[in-house]
């Protein structure tokens, strides 16, 4: 992991999308971890501008229930 | 002038007639407050991703509109707040202006088609009844018309 080849990259300018939908559970998904913690830029690689709204994005679909808050899948 | 979402979730549990009474009592609500509504529909029934008031689903219903005084909002809100088959609602504002939704008016308007075309049978046969009404008439007057002979 430490030696990854793959380079990052943003999701969020490689595909042209500029606004993120706080409704489209599918694609939020895959920037939180199985706890449902959002994953940090660090990792994801997503740019500054677009992170910024996605975890505004993922904070409101968490409140109207569209996503958890936490998820207990530890064992 | 701004355009506005609210997104509202309904107990699963309801009937379509109640739902859509709550829908327009709601659409209604909002109107009060001089609101442009531009989409209110049904999102379907959802597993909820953490208990609300002890249901694991809801029916999510999304409404955009288009607003000028953001104070009577307050109204619409404590409205929402008020109401008990609403479990949770939350208020966004949208950056552009909303696409109405298209795919219900479609399946409305075959709907009314296929409607105007039962209504014409329906007429029909409300002819047929009548010209079979003239008949017995007719009937009746000839057994009249054969008592009078008698």
């Amino acid at each position: 992991m430490a030696f990854q080849n793959k380079r990052k990259f943003c999701y969020f300018k490689e595909n042209g999308i500029t606004d993120i939908d706080y409704k489209d559970v599918k694609l939020l998904r895959r920037f939180v971890n199985d706890q449902g913690k959002i994953m940090p830029r660090r990792i994801t690689g997503t740019s500054a501008k677009m992170h910024r709204k996605l975890v505004r994005a993922i904070k409101r679909s968490r409140s109207i229930a569209l996503m958890p808050y936490v998820e207990n899948n530890l064992e | 002038m701004r355009y506005y979402e609210t997104i509202y979730i309904v107990d699963p549990n309801l009937e379509n007639t109640i739902l859509e009474k709550t829908m327009t009592e709601i659409g209604e609500e909002l109107q009060k407050t001089k609101a442009k509504i531009i989409n209110h529909r049904d999102w379907g029934k959802k597993r909820l991703a953490y208990q609300v008031s002890n249901q694991k689903y809801g029916t999510f219903i999304l409404l955009q509109f288009e607003i000028e005084d953001l104070n009577k909002m307050k109204e619409f809100d404590s409205s929402l707040k008020l109401n008990n088959l609403v479990l949770r609602h939350m208020t966004v504002s949208l950056d552009r202006k909303p696409k109405e939704y298209v795919d219900k008016s479609k399946t409305d308007s075959s709907v009314i088609e296929n409607d105007s075309v039962s209504s014409s049978e329906q007429n029909k046969d409300g002819d047929d009844k009548a010209t079979t009404d003239g008949v017995e008439n007719n009937l009746d007057s000839n057994t009249v018309k054969i008592d009078e002979e008698k």
